[in-house]
């Protein structure tokens, strides 16, 4: 029944709001005010349990473990997004043109990006930013390239269907060029295929920063991210659990809300007419 | 000696049906009070526009409503039995056996990864003949009755290996091979030429009175109706307004809007107010082809040695049955494909119509960005009024106003986005227009509404028509000159009255004595 489609779709679409809205919101406060510095250590308050002071409690440096929850989620945020970003863009610069002109272009991109999908992901990223050096945008980089064949491969397999409808030969009869027919004639109507990639490939990208994190390759002490504060807790897990709690429960509400949007779009754009 | 009670086999008494939401509980109804019987062993016409629940109809019997169609009310009594109170169970039972069904589109009905033995097997397992070679058997009679001399070849070819008639075929040899008691043909023909649609049509009569079979057949093709069915009806917003006998009803209607469909359906240039415009043979071709050879691989070309000429002002008809080359030649002169040999155009710009509604607009775009696209895409930099003024006129010339710039493709129905093709091209004002089969996914009323305008555009600004179809009729009606077009090669060409009396080439013959047998004497 449509009915039940669009209401099921607009339930996981508003859960999946609310879960993400949580992390944006901790985001947002994070720019304009945290509490405490969140890399100020005190020693005197070391590991303390949550309390009007320190809403999450401390962790083992005396840091507010609230004001380090805020400012992860800011570098969560900033490297799934611009890594996202990076990645459809490559995606979309390989993807269509292998799409669109066939042949050898096409087999010569695909060889390329099928080579990368070879390597398992999180390796490939590990040695990049091994080479590269171990900063944020090493991260956001390696990210983006280690995703972007994911991404060329959708958007190929949508320009291979989309090229032979009528309205692509129109458009090359009024003698669009190439370029023009794959950006505004073409790309427009991948959105269906492009959406439900883009919020997926935001909540893998989450769990790859962190898995880089964890291993000490991501974000760099002294900043926070979630990733880094879990490795850090893994010691006080018995005594402290407060500073594997929180930063695990905003990773659980970032990647399910995502995934919540994500089902719902693909509900949605499934029913809809194309 | 006939049984009295199964002289009519299916009953729909009736029969109301809407897609009823949750915004809208209670929506116009699709279908309202649909209310006929079909008699055992009859072929019934259901003729009527696009859009006014022909096909409805047709799945409320099948078992295969979309999505969201509820009935409303009414019952189906298929040989006494209630279809709308039936189990699903029992209903799929019935699906294929006794009630069979074939579609418009005969390459999307086939699994185009099977082969075309197992495609046919599919029905047999489904209705549990589980002896292999029974089955062979079986399907390799089907197929030489569907007129396959060679079965054993066909079985181990794909879909895509057989022509549109001959993957018609197979789906009513799929639908026969059950006998089912009640055949349901929605558009069966329209997507293929005249000359097979006269084997198809002849083929499905054969099988009726060999099979003993019922037939309901979906057309918006008046003609193939006239010479196949026993009765018709004509639906109109979801209703049966007229039903007869065929002749009765086809030559003389009582009813005002079964008239108004013959009328359209006649294409007569005189009511229609078709008026072309007048040409002068002694100037130069607009568009001369010199040995024009073309192909999709560089390896076999489809076209061989084209020598073509199109005259300002001139509408010229290209006929041939599928397959012949048409579609290949105009994505030659359009430029889309590769050739060999010359072709000398003496403007800049060809504008082109297609012949699918549906694909030949972005979905992603509102009509505004459309009608701009043709000037970004040939470069011409014009100040923001002067576009708008450039938009307005071209829709305004095929016949649409300023509500619809705004709306999106899938807004328009089948015969509006056939109207903003045309603006499209009108756009750059080309001299040559290639309109490739315009007309046939039309129902009758909106092909008479475009080939009208094709005419207007053609007499009010001298454009020039490279008119493929094969539609006979209409070339008859609109243009003077016609070209005969067979494997990849001009076989005949002419004035259009000396071609259609008395034909020379073997394929135009061909062609015309399907149309003869189709239209009748019309």
């Amino acid at each position: 029944m449509k009915t039940k489609k669009s209401s099921l779709s607009a339930a996981f679409f508003i859960t999946g709001l609310i879960l993400l809205g949580i992390v944006v919101l901790a985001f947002l406060i994070s720019i304009v005010h945290t509490p405490y510095d969140p890399n100020l250590t005190d020693v005197t308050a070391k590991l303390q349990a949550p309390s009007s002071a320190h809403l999450f409690g401390t962790d083992n440096f005396g840091r507010d473990v609230f004001s380090r929850v805020l400012s992860a989620s800011k570098y969560t945020i900033f490297i799934s997004f611009a890594g996202v970003f990076i990645a459809a863009f490559l995606g979309i610069l390989t993807g269509l043109p292998a799409g669109y002109f066939g042949g050898f272009k096409d087999r010569a991109i695909m060889l390329f990006n099928n080579s990368i999908m070879c390597f398992p992901g999180i390796l490939l990223a590990l040695v990049a930013v091994a080479v590269f050096g171990a900063s944020m945008f090493n991260v956001v980089w390696a990210l983006g390239l280690v995703f972007a064949p994911t991404f060329a491969r959708v958007i190929r397999t949508g320009t291979l269907e989309i090229k032979e409808r009528d309205y692509i030969t129109q458009a090359k009869v009024m003698g669009a060029s190439p370029v023009r027919i794959m950006t505004s004639h073409i790309l427009p109507n991948l959105m269906p295929q492009l959406l439900p990639a883009t919020v997926i490939g935001l909540a893998n990208m989450t769990l790859f920063e962190s898995g880089m994190s964890y291993l000490g390759l991501g974000v760099q002490p002294p900043d926070a991210s979630f990733g880094k504060m879990l490795a850090d807790a893994q010691a006080y897990m018995t005594g402290a659990p407060w500073l594997i709690i929180f930063p695990a429960l905003m990773l659980i509400l970032y990647i399910l809300g995502l995934y919540f949007i994500s089902e719902g779009l693909r509900i949605t754009l499934s029913g809809g007419d194309n | 000696m006939p049984d009295i009670r199964h002289t009519h086999i299916l009953k729909v008494h009736h029969l109301s049906l809407s897609f009823p939401t949750r915004k809208n509980p209670d929506p116009a109804p699709v279908l309202n009070d649909v209310d006929f019987s079909v008699r055992d062993g009859e072929i019934l016409g259901l003729i009527g526009n696009s859009g006014s629940g022909k096909t409805m109809t047709a799945m409320a019997i099948a078992g295969l409503l979309p999505e969201g169609a509820v009935i409303t009310g009414g019952s189906i009594k298929f040989a006494g039995r209630d279809l709308v109170s039936m189990s699903a169970k029992n209903r799929r039972k019935l699906a294929g056996k006794d009630i069979g069904v074939i579609f418009q589109e005969p390459m999307t009905a086939l699994d185009p990864l099977m082969k075309i033995g197992k495609n046919l097997e599919e029905v047999l397992i489904a209705h549990g003949e589980k002896d292999k070679a029974k089955r062979h058997d079986k399907i390799c009679s089907m197929l030489k009755t569907v007129g396959f001399p060679d079965p054993e070849s066909v079985i181990t070819r794909y879909p895509h290996q057989l022509s549109g008639g001959q993957r018609q075929r197979i789906l009513i040899a799929s639908a026969a091979l059950m006998s089912p008691r009640l055949l349901i043909c929605d558009e069966p023909t329209s997507s293929l030429d005249t000359v097979t649609t006269v084997q198809i049509l002849g083929l499905l009569k054969d099988l009726c009175r060999s099979m003993h079979m019922t037939i309901l057949f979906i057309s918006h093709d008046l003609s193939a109706v006239k010479n196949f069915c026993d009765r018709v009806m004509v639906m109109k917003e979801g209703r049966i307004i007229d039903k007869d006998n065929t002749m009765d009803l086809l030559s003389h209607p009582k009813n005002g809007y079964t008239a108004e469909l013959l009328t359209n359906a006649r294409l007569d240039p005189r009511i229609l107010g078709l008026e072309r415009a007048m040409v002068d043979y002694t100037k130069s071709p607009i568009l001369m082809t010199h040995e024009l050879n073309a192909g999709y691989d560089n390896a076999r070309s489809i076209l061989k040695d084209v020598d073509l000429k199109i005259y300002p002002h001139e509408i010229l008809g290209l006929i041939g049955s599928s397959g012949c080359g048409k579609t290949t030649l105009t994505k030659a002169i359009l430029g889309i494909i590769p050739h060999t040999g010359d072709i000398k155009y003496k403007d800049s710009h060809i504008g082109a119509v297609f012949q699918d509604p549906v694909s030949c607009l972005n979905p992603a775009h509102t009509i505004r960005w459309h009608l701009t696209e043709p000037l970004k895409a040939a470069g011409i930099k014009l100040t923001k009024e002067e576009t708008e003024k450039r938009i307005l006129s071209a829709l305004f010339e095929v016949g649409l106003d300023e509500k619809y710039l705004n709306r999106r493709p899938r807004q328009l129905s089948g015969g509006q986005r056939q109207r903003v093709a045309i603006a499209m091209c009108l756009m750059l004002d080309p001299k040559l227009i290639v309109a490739d089969e315009p007309f046939s996914s039309l129902d009758a009323s909106s092909a008479a509404e475009i080939l009208k305008l094709l005419t207007d555009i053609n007499r009010e600004k001298g454009t020039s028509f490279l008119l493929i179809t094969h539609n006979i009729h209409i070339v008859r009606q609109i243009a003077p000159r016609v070209v005969v077009m067979d494997s990849g090669r001009i076989v005949e060409e002419g004035l259009t009255g000396d071609i259609l009396t008395s034909p020379k080439s073997e394929a135009a013959i061909k062609l015309l004595t399907a149309e003869k047998e189709l239209h009748g004497s019309n």
